[in-house]
């Protein structure tokens, strides 16, 4: 009873041993994770930014940029957190105007509208979760001219069932995979868009983009103009240039003729990405320093749990060597060597141990998670960064946050371990013990009751 | 003139207790010739403890000569004694000390546990053993299952183990009761005659001491008497109940017709 209770002490603080090397491992893990996916993010922006060196984006909002959902794919994955508010819309005409300016190769109008249908959803982002009410989905006209369509990328892509729009469609819509279920249709099905009936022509799969992936319908833009009552109304243009030397002056005379357009180029595009790569660096560096600090205290901790243990070996060992004196006297009476006595319990002291590790091992591989996050201190990976970047982590790879301490394991080397610390320290904490008990002299021993 | 065994020589054990110095033993000599079977009395302070735990190389003596099968252990460094504990020696204790979480063949074999014999010579011979003190079938009990006598038994077979040149017992029915005191006595005697085994056995009972060949008496810390026991001459023991002399393996005593 006495051995077995022992035995779960050092199982736990055995447990508390293991978890901690565990933890931090699941940190490093998580931050290395973390720089991984921003370094790709990173680079895949940069790669959709190249692509485009002869894109001018003419915006009636400063969310809609290439960032924020626009269509293809070479969003970025942020989304929209502006939904439904600041929709503002200019005449189509200015495109026409815009289209003489000296150097502009071509001018796409899209317009993108939120639907009336409205939802609720939680958000969580580290700084707790809250409710938005958000329209269900955002309707995408695009201007469905095949030279568009071939020379740049303005419609969705990873259709996953039936086909993309083309030129000439109209009453049929492109809707995201996420949508499907809300409305309950496949391909050739019909749905509603504010009351107007279009049929599901296409499906793509817009994860990737977006938290949950955005929820977007693509149409005609007329059909688009139509249903949201913007008739002759859009909200951006991309504005191509002929040659990548025409764009700043381009952009120069666009921002001077429409001061309601937010122009952004290649550059501002490189800048704000540069933004963000510092905004990235900030964030990492801020892991990297909470996870150095997290080993400081993991290292204090575990030499704390090193020495319980094999304070506790100590201990019992002593009183197991006092307790058992008499046995120990016999023991020499008949011709036990004081090595042949030390060696029984130093034996014995491993032993103990020994199960102990068993135990640690049974209540760490269920509690180390729970036992690394009471014991270390949490990371805060967004320790340094803005809000407006929180969700794209998360969206990124999710759960970065709640990953941590959640994955902190018992890998089959850390139990080896275990068992290797449970023979060192078992040996170290009986060694004392067991001299004492080699040293006991028989004659004197014989008489102790 | 038979082969001394064991030999002492002004032997003397002085304990300091701080500054007080306590002889315990104030210069023993006394001689146990092989095949002998002795008690050692004396009153409790006499030094009996003493002078068996020195003569068992459990103690070393501040004074004199142990020879102990021609060798003076009292010279040896104490990190060999254990050879001789070990080899010469076998003991036997008022408390039985067997290890409760042995069972008895195990008891038996654990001061074979440091030699050379392998682990089926060592179970063969235990058995044997226990066997020879009785307790043939036994083998798995542990001490707790086993009566006192039968604890005792254990003790005598594992005392044995390692084919001893002689054997100290302590007081060794000093918790049994008067049958069991009886039988180890007898089975004591029985080693002594059959085998040949020399048995130096502390004690404070005279009717113990007076079934042995030889009595010695021990006060403050010297022999001061020596007398004859029954056993030496007659190969006789003594009824425990009624005192009348019986023979070493009647199954009743003659006189009082009880039951041995």
């Amino acid at each position: 009873m006495r051995a077995f209770l022992v035995i779960i002490a050092l199982g736990f603080s055995m447990a508390i041993m293991i978890s901690i090397p565990a933890g931090i491992i699941a940190n490093q893990k998580s931050t290395q994770n973390l720089t991984e996916n921003f370094n790709s993010t990173i680079s895949n922006m940069e790669e959709e930014i190249n692509k485009t060196s002869t894109l001018i984006e003419c915006s009636t909002s400063s969310g809609q940029s290439m960032f924020s959902g626009s269509p293809s794919g070479r969003s970025s994955g942020m989304p929209n957190f502006g939904f439904g508010q600041g929709e503002v819309f200019i005449n189509e005409t200015i495109g026409d105007e815009i289209r003489s300016v000296d150097g502009v190769k071509d001018v796409v109008p899209f317009l993108v509208k939120s639907s009336e249908e409205n939802t609720s959803e939680t958000i969580s982002t580290p700084r707790g979760d809250f409710t938005v009410s958000r329209p269900l989905y955002t309707i995408t006209g695009v201007c469905l001219n095949s030279s568009f369509i071939d020379d740049y990328s303005i419609l969705p892509t990873n259709i996953t069932a039936g086909r993309n729009l083309r030129e000439g469609d109209s009453g049929v819509l492109v809707m995201s995979l996420n949508l499907t279920d809300y409305f309950g249709v496949e391909v050739d099905g019909n749905v509603e868009v504010n009351g107007e009936s279009f049929t599901v022509v296409g499906v793509y799969n817009s994860t990737g983009q977006g938290f949950t992936g955005t929820r977007t319908v693509y149409m005609n833009l007329s059909d688009a103009q139509t249903v949201t009552g913007e008739i002759g109304n859009v909200s951006r243009f991309d504005v191509y240039a002929k040659d990548a030397s025409y764009v700043d002056g381009i952009a120069e005379v666009i921002r001077a003729a429409y001061s309601n357009l937010y122009v952004t180029t290649y550059k501002d595009r490189l800048t704000s990405l540069e933004n963000m790569q510092a905004t990235y660096t900030e964030t990492l560096s801020n892991a990297q320093s909470t996870l150095s600090q997290t080993q400081t205290v993991a290292t204090q901790e575990i030499i704390v749990a090193v020495a319980a243990t094999s304070l506790i070996v100590l201990f019992v060992m002593l009183y197991t060597v006092r307790e058992r004196t008499k046995e120990i006297g016999t023991l020499k009476a008949i011709g036990f060597s004081n090595w042949n006595v030390m060696s029984q319990f130093l034996l014995e002291g491993i032993l103990i141990s020994l199960m102990a590790a068993v135990v640690g091992i049974a209540i760490g591989s269920i509690g180390a998670p729970i036992l690394s996050s009471l014991l270390l201190p949490q990371i805060n990976l967004f320790g340094g960064s803005s809000g407006r970047f929180q969700p794209m982590f998360r969206s990124a790879n999710s759960g970065i946050t709640g990953s941590q301490a959640a994955s902190a394991t018992l890998d089959p080397q850390l139990m080896l371990l275990a068992f290797g610390a449970a023979v060192l320290l078992g040996a170290l904490g009986s060694l004392y013990p067991a001299g004492r008990a080699a040293r006991i002299r028989p004659a004197e021993a014989m008489r102790y009751e | 003139m038979s082969e001394s065994i064991l030999k002492t020589e002004k032997l003397t054990k002085v304990y300091a207790m701080g500054k007080r110095k306590i002889p315990a033993l104030s210069g023993v000599d006394l001689q146990v010739n092989k095949g002998e079977f002795v008690a050692i009395m004396g009153p409790s302070g006499s030094g009996k403890t003493t002078l068996l735990n020195v003569l068992g190389c459990l103690d070393k003596p501040t004074s004199g000569k142990v020879i102990l099968d021609e060798v003076d252990v009292a010279k040896l460094p104490e990190k060999e004694l254990y050879k001789v504990r070990r080899d010469k020696i076998g003991f036997i204790f008022q408390t039985f000390n067997l290890l409760p979480y042995l069972n008895a063949i195990e008891n038996v074999e654990l001061p074979m546990e440091c030699t050379k014999k392998s682990k089926s010579e060592r179970r063969k011979r235990s058995r044997e053993l226990l066997e020879l003190v009785g307790l043939a079938g036994r083998e798995e009990h542990r001490p707790q299952r086993l009566s006192a006598g039968e604890q005792q038994r254990v003790a005598i077979a594992r005392a044995l183990a390692n084919n001893p040149a002689i054997i100290l017992a302590d007081e060794p029915t000093g918790n049994l009761d008067t049958k069991n005191k009886y039988e180890i006595v007898r089975l004591l005697a029985n080693l002594n005659i059959d085998r040949g085994t020399t048995v130096v056995m502390v004690t404070h009972d005279s009717h113990m001491a007076s079934q042995t060949e030889r009595m010695l008496l021990l006060n403050d810390g010297k022999i001061t008497k020596e007398k004859q026991g029954l056993h030496l001459t007659k190969k006789k023991l003594l009824c425990p109940y009624c005192g009348s002399k019986i023979q070493l393996n009647d199954e009743r005593c003659p006189s009082c017709k009880k039951r041995l």
